[in-house]
């Protein structure tokens, strides 16, 4: 092969690959900026659903712990790593300007919400660290009034 | 007797082998969004890689060639780099998806984080390749990595209605909650994971590593036909016990551990400690698959020396290309990207590079200057070519399938 043509696959296979990197990079975000209030409810949902996913996650997590069938470290990673991604939920959701009074209601409604699964999926991650995982059932019980107010959000608004 | 237990043997790491994080991630997401739907994409995939890899072992045991070789030969220099450079794109993503997958598989049974764990599992890739022997490396993780089957315990200890699993698996159709365009989305991930490309570079590579000759094509039929489409179960195994327990309970998998979690739902402390073995096993044997995979695919468009079976000092360029695929890979992995989103990229890409891949390897086992009169029948050649058909379509529409459902998100 003459080193010109093979500089030039050499060029197109590197461009190939940057695009297929950058539209994965690109893609791998579910909320962007709102300009109306549909839009913005559409991304509030979302991330409602985000939410439930985690939720649901440490539910059962803190479950399986409390009737013995899941050991220390996986418990806490795994609830850790939840907690980590329900945060990052609340934080991507509350960093997007609401475009109108309507959807600031809409923001402190669904905000209130998350801030208080992560408090309560913090609870059961503390008591996990502290080897407590037989009372992972009852420290993780307040997740079910996050759960339902989740579900009722995703059902008013999606 | 010796005989038997060889082939035996090769079954059970095919088995064993055949899932990675690929397969664990793609069946537990697809598993808890679309039920069983999806099973026939497993299928499919499972179908396409049982007739290719059994081409790809047979032509390395006649002709001694490996499947980049040929890529080389057929396509050309100029497509034969454009495939080496997106072929060798994937792999890394894989790469470094596994690396993370084995650090999260330890993080889970030590609570150490799994960035800290990165380097270490990096370091063990590459010794694991540098000195242990290439049956005994590909013997050993897969063996262990029948730990999996755990998943069909599972399944069987939660007690499903199995008509109604069977209907939904038979009765494919698309949920309500979901698009058309996330189900063929997710059905391409499904058949991504099981056709991926560096499995063909891995298994053609390693039986001219094996020294494989003529007299070892029932082997290789019976560790394809056999092994694979029982590797093919355990993947369909992974995707019911995230049907049955995940499902109901509205969790959607973004997380490794969330693959396990059925398990420790349904059998306790032993199961868990089973599935992390497995994990670690799956996740590590692909690392080092991958790994090789790398050095493979360089060393042989270029015309290197390349593989275990030589002494390092010959092959001197291939491990280095090994050495910085996994130290990249590694320093990829330690800026926090998602090893979940990675997984979800490669095994998606690969679908778009796999014609590339798969057509030289028709090519050549329908040439008789290479295989003789072991040349493909009709009935293999109508599978395969139909085969191509499909990875070409799927070549075309998987980039605008990825941008329209935002990586599979909505």
């Amino acid at each position: 092969m003459r080193p010109r043509s093979m500089a030039r696959s050499l060029v197109a296979g590197c461009g190939v690959c940057s695009l297929a990197g950058c539209l994965a990079a690109c893609v791998a975000h579910p909320v962007g900026p709102a300009r109306t209030y549909a839009g913005y409810e559409g991304k509030a949902v979302t991330s409602a659903e985000a939410a439930q996913s985690s939720v649901a996650t440490v539910q059962l997590v803190a479950s399986t712990a409390a009737a013995g069938k899941a050991f220390g470290p996986y418990t806490v990673v795994s609830v850790s790593e939840q907690e980590d991604g329900l945060s990052a939920v609340e934080g991507t959701f509350a960093s997007i300007q609401p475009p109108d009074r309507r959807a600031d209601a809409l923001r402190d409604e669904l905000v209130a919400i998350l801030s208080s699964a992560v408090d309560h999926v913090a609870d059961v991650r503390i008591a996990a660290r502290r080897g407590d995982l037989a009372d992972l059932d009852r420290v993780a019980a307040p997740l079910r009034a996050d759960a339902a107010a989740l579900d009722a959000f995703v059902a008013r608004h999606g | 007797m010796k005989r038997f237990l060889a082939v035996f043997l090769g079954i059970l790491t095919a088995i064993g082998g055949f899932v990675d994080i690929g397969d664990l991630v793609a069946n537990s997401q697809t598993g808890t969004r679309f039920g069983m739907n999806l099973a026939w994409a497993v299928v499919l995939g499972v179908i396409g890689i049982i007739v290719y890899a059994e081409m790809c072992g047979r032509v390395a045991a006649l002709a001694g060639r490996p499947v980049f070789d040929l890529v080389r030969e057929r396509l050309g220099p100029r497509v034969g780099l454009a495939n080496l450079l997106a072929s060798f794109f994937i792999n890394f993503l894989t790469l470094t998806a596994e690396l993370a997958g084995v650090a999260i598989a330890l993080s889970l049974a030590s609570s150490v984080s799994y960035l800290l764990l990165i380097p270490f599992v990096a370091f063990l890739v590459w010794l694991v390749i540098w000195r242990m022997p290439f049956e005994t490396m590909e013997r050993v993780f897969g063996l262990l990595g029948l730990c999996l089957l755990v998943f069909a315990v599972t399944v069987w200890k939660v007690g499903p209605d199995w008509g109604s699993l069977f209907h939904t698996a038979s009765h494919p159709q698309v949920p309500g909650t979901e698009t058309g365009f996330t189900y063929a989305y997710f059905a391409i991930a499904l058949f991504g994971a099981a056709m991926t490309p560096y499995e063909v570079f891995f298994f053609s590579s390693g039986a001219v590593e094996e020294r494989w000759t003529e007299k070892d094509l029932a082997t290789n039929r019976a560790n394809v036909l056999i092994g694979f489409p029982l590797g093919g179960l355990l993947s369909l195994a992974i995707m019911a016990s995230a049907d049955l327990i995940l499902g109901p309970a509205g969790i959607d998998v973004g997380q490794l551990s969330q693959v396990a979690l059925p398990v420790a739902s349904a059998l306790g402390r032993v199961g868990l400690a089973v599935v992390l073995v497995g994990i670690f096993a799956a996740t590590f044997g692909a690392a080092l698959e991958t790994a090789l995979s790398a050095g493979y695919i360089v060393s042989q468009y270029m015309g290197w020396m390349w593989g275990k079976y030589v002494r390092p000092r010959q092959a001197s360029r291939f491990h280095l290309v090994v050495l910085l695929s996994i130290g990249a890979a590694m320093i990829f992995g330690l800026t926090r990207v998602d090893p979940v989103k990675v997984t979800e990229y490669s095994i998606v890409l690969s679908a778009a590079a796999l014609p590339l891949t798969y057509f030289p390897i028709l090519v050549i086992a329908n040439d008789p200057s290479y295989m003789g009169d072991k040349t493909n029948g009709r009935f293999l050649n109508a599978v395969a070519s139909i085969y191509l058909v499909i990875l070409v379509v799927l070549s075309i529409v998987t980039i605008p399938l990825l941008i329209i459902t935002k990586g599979g998100t909505g």
